[in-house]
């Protein structure tokens, strides 16, 4: 399938926002960027480089990304230190960084850095920054991870590469740590072009429906994440055999299998088990989504939940507000800075709250549509795609002048 | 032929500081000591944000007091600050002060409370421009609203008097002064923003017009 073009999303976001970025883009001008980061599949960064690159280079911004190579000793540790800045307890031994220096060298020695502005992503390339004192360029650490609470030995280490970027990008607030250096902040964004968001015939949706036996005739409340404690499955089936007492639906789980989460087989039998017979609790367990049929799925849906106990950005719920769905979402993360309570969806922090709030969306049909709508709003102005081209943009032009706070194109 | 307008527009790059309050003492002192440009994210860009999803909340400030410290009256206070009678971020800094020192001396206690979850101080670097629209009379003007975008609409009703330092928005003033129509420009300046989302605003300015052409 061919990519969408710039032109495309005109249809989604309004051509005035289209000819907007054009014109930020004009005063770029002819500025490039490199991306680096350590995997060309899976995991959302990647996703969306496959999108944004091509965006910004339609945009006429020279964008080109590398991806950093390595052998399995290398990943095992990035993996390692991926864990322990997310808050794992864990003491690294000197061997340790001394291999992960090793490959960014090697890479380093691979590489080019000619372009106006390098974005290094995440921590496995993130000392590539060591070996480019001299620069004449610019260099960002896009952080997509939670370093609220990182463990303060690798953290220490790291740091010392961090503090000579130029600056530093966090998905929210409540991710980032203290910096020397300035912080900027680019939300996660979701495409609307994609499979997992575009509109879908009715008939497709009621396809996938029947694939899966899901019978439609009663409202279907659903929670698409993988089979992992935080995300509360059992918690969600209480809250809907709590409901279901006063009002008639269905519930759907769906998951799939992440490669490198050993514990979901376990959690999954829990979730079975909470379940139990029950025939209108529908579980689905793929072993590897596809983008369509979760689509499907989320439109399909008269509430979709996402009832975490921790969580990242939590981007299916920008998904799911995009298509106008009610969304009942737990207040943690990032999943705040989605959900304004009770106008683009509502928070709550229990069993008893989101089986409450399953009575009350399924109750007043319009309200949960004002919220759907409302939510979908949100997602235009903050959580798509062309607004992640649009910091881009800025940042381009911010970063050679990190003392103005207001900058007068003309 | 009155002067020609040229429709600009404003773009905003948020940015984190690592600063945070947990209570109204702290949050006090942040507001006294943050650059403006802090002032003018938690209250400006957050009203841009908030109108299009009808919050009735219109700053960062009231939204975190009255989600984390169970207080009422004081973001009700905050709320009702009308950004557009601001024409300095010094001005409506001021004016936050005083109204948070004001409540503390009729409640204190409420200062004693302590939030579970910090309020966040950010920042925000914003990058002004000029797009490809112009005016050089009211039809031209009125043809140009349908296709100029929300963020244009914002910066010309809203923020440019942080700019030009007046107490006008930038559409009634040119409709005063270059088309020579006080009357619709009465009218336009009188536009209650809290009350429209941008969308709703570019309807009504629309409709306004209308009714002169």
């Amino acid at each position: 399938m061919t990519l969408p073009s710039l032109f495309d999303y005109r249809e989604v976001v309004g051509q005035n926002v289209v000819e907007e970025l054009t014109i930020l883009a004009s005063y770029v001008g002819n500025r490039s960027i490199k991306m680096v980061n350590s995997t060309a599949v899976g995991g959302g960064v990647a996703e969306m480089l496959h999108r944004v690159v091509p965006l910004l280079n339609e945009l006429g911004v020279q964008t080109n990304w590398e991806v950093i190579k390595g052998e399995a000793d290398f990943f095992d540790i990035t993996k390692s230190f991926h864990n322990a800045l997310q808050g794992k307890p864990e003491h690294f031994r000197k061997e340790t960084f001394d291999t992960y220096l090793h490959y960014n060298e090697l890479n380093y020695k691979d590489m080019t850095f000619d372009e106006d502005l390098v974005v290094i992503h995440d921590p496995q390339p993130a000392a590539l920054i060591h070996w480019n004192q001299n620069r004449g360029n610019k260099w960002v650490w896009r952080c997509h991870i939670d370093l609220s609470h990182p463990n303060e030995q690798l953290w220490q280490f790291l740091r010392s590469y961090i503090d000579q970027y130029d600056a530093a990008i966090f998905s929210s607030p409540l991710f980032s740590p203290q910096l020397a250096i300035p912080q900027y902040q680019f939300y996660p964004t979701i495409d609307p072009l994609a499979d997992k968001n575009r509109d879908l015939s009715p008939d497709y949706i009621d396809s996938v429906l029947e694939k899966y036996e899901i019978p439609a005739d009663k409202p279907l409340v659903t929670q698409i994440s993988r089979y992992d404690p935080w995300k509360d499955p059992v918690g969600v089936i209480q809250a809907f055999k709590m409901a279901r007492k006063y009002v008639d639906c269905r519930l759907l789980l769906v998951g799939d299998k992440a490669a490198d989460d050993p514990e979901g087989e376990r959690i999954l039998q829990m979730v079975k088990a909470a379940a139990g017979n029950d025939p209108d609790i529908h579980i689905i367990y793929l072993t590897k989504s596809i983008a369509s049929e979760i689509n499907a799925f989320q439109r399909a849906s008269n509430i979709v939940l996402q009832k975490s106990l921790r969580e990242g950005f939590a981007l299916t719920v920008s998904e799911a507000l995009w298509k106008r769905r009610p969304v009942i979402g737990s207040a943690v993360g990032g999943i705040p800075a989605q959900i304004i309570h009770g106008y683009t969806g509502v928070l709550v922090h229990s069993v008893e709250g989101a089986s409450l709030q399953i009575r009350s969306l399924l109750n007043q049909p319009d309200f949960a549509a004002r919220l759907g709508d409302n939510g979908h709003q949100r997602v235009k102005d903050q959580f798509l795609i062309t607004q992640n081209l649009k910091r881009y943009l800025l940042l381009l032009l911010a970063i050679e002048r990190p003392d103005e706070t207001t900058i007068f194109l003309d | 032929m009155g002067d020609l307008f040229q429709f600009s527009s404003s773009a905003s790059l948020g940015k984190l500081t690592g600063r945070r309050a947990y209570n109204l003492e702290e949050l006090l002192q942040l507001i006294k000591t943050c650059p403006d440009s802090s002032i003018f994210y938690h209250t400006f860009s957050t009203f841009r944000k908030m109108r299009e999803v009808q919050v009735p909340f219109n700053n960062d400030f009231a939204i975190w007091i009255s989600q984390n410290l169970a207080e009422e009256a004081l973001p009700e206070k905050l709320t009702a600050i009308e950004l557009a009678e601001h024409n300095t971020i010094s001005s409506l800094r001021e004016r936050i002060v005083a109204i948070i020192e004001n409540h503390k001396q009729e409640n204190p206690q409420v200062f004693d409370r302590t939030a579970a979850k910090p309020f966040y101080l950010c920042d925000v670097v914003r990058i002004v421009y000029l797009t490809d629209k112009f005016a050089y009379n009211l039809k031209s003007f009125r043809e140009s609203l349908n296709s100029i975008s929300v963020d244009s609409i914002y910066f010309h009703f809203i923020e440019s008097r942080l700019y030009t330092q007046l107490q006008t928005d930038d559409f009634s003033r040119w409709i005063e002064e270059s088309l020579g129509m006080p009357e619709l420009a009465a009218k336009i300046r009188n536009i209650d923003i809290h009350i429209f989302t941008l969308e709703g605003l570019r309807r009504k300015l629309t409709a306004l017009i209308d009714s002169y052409t």
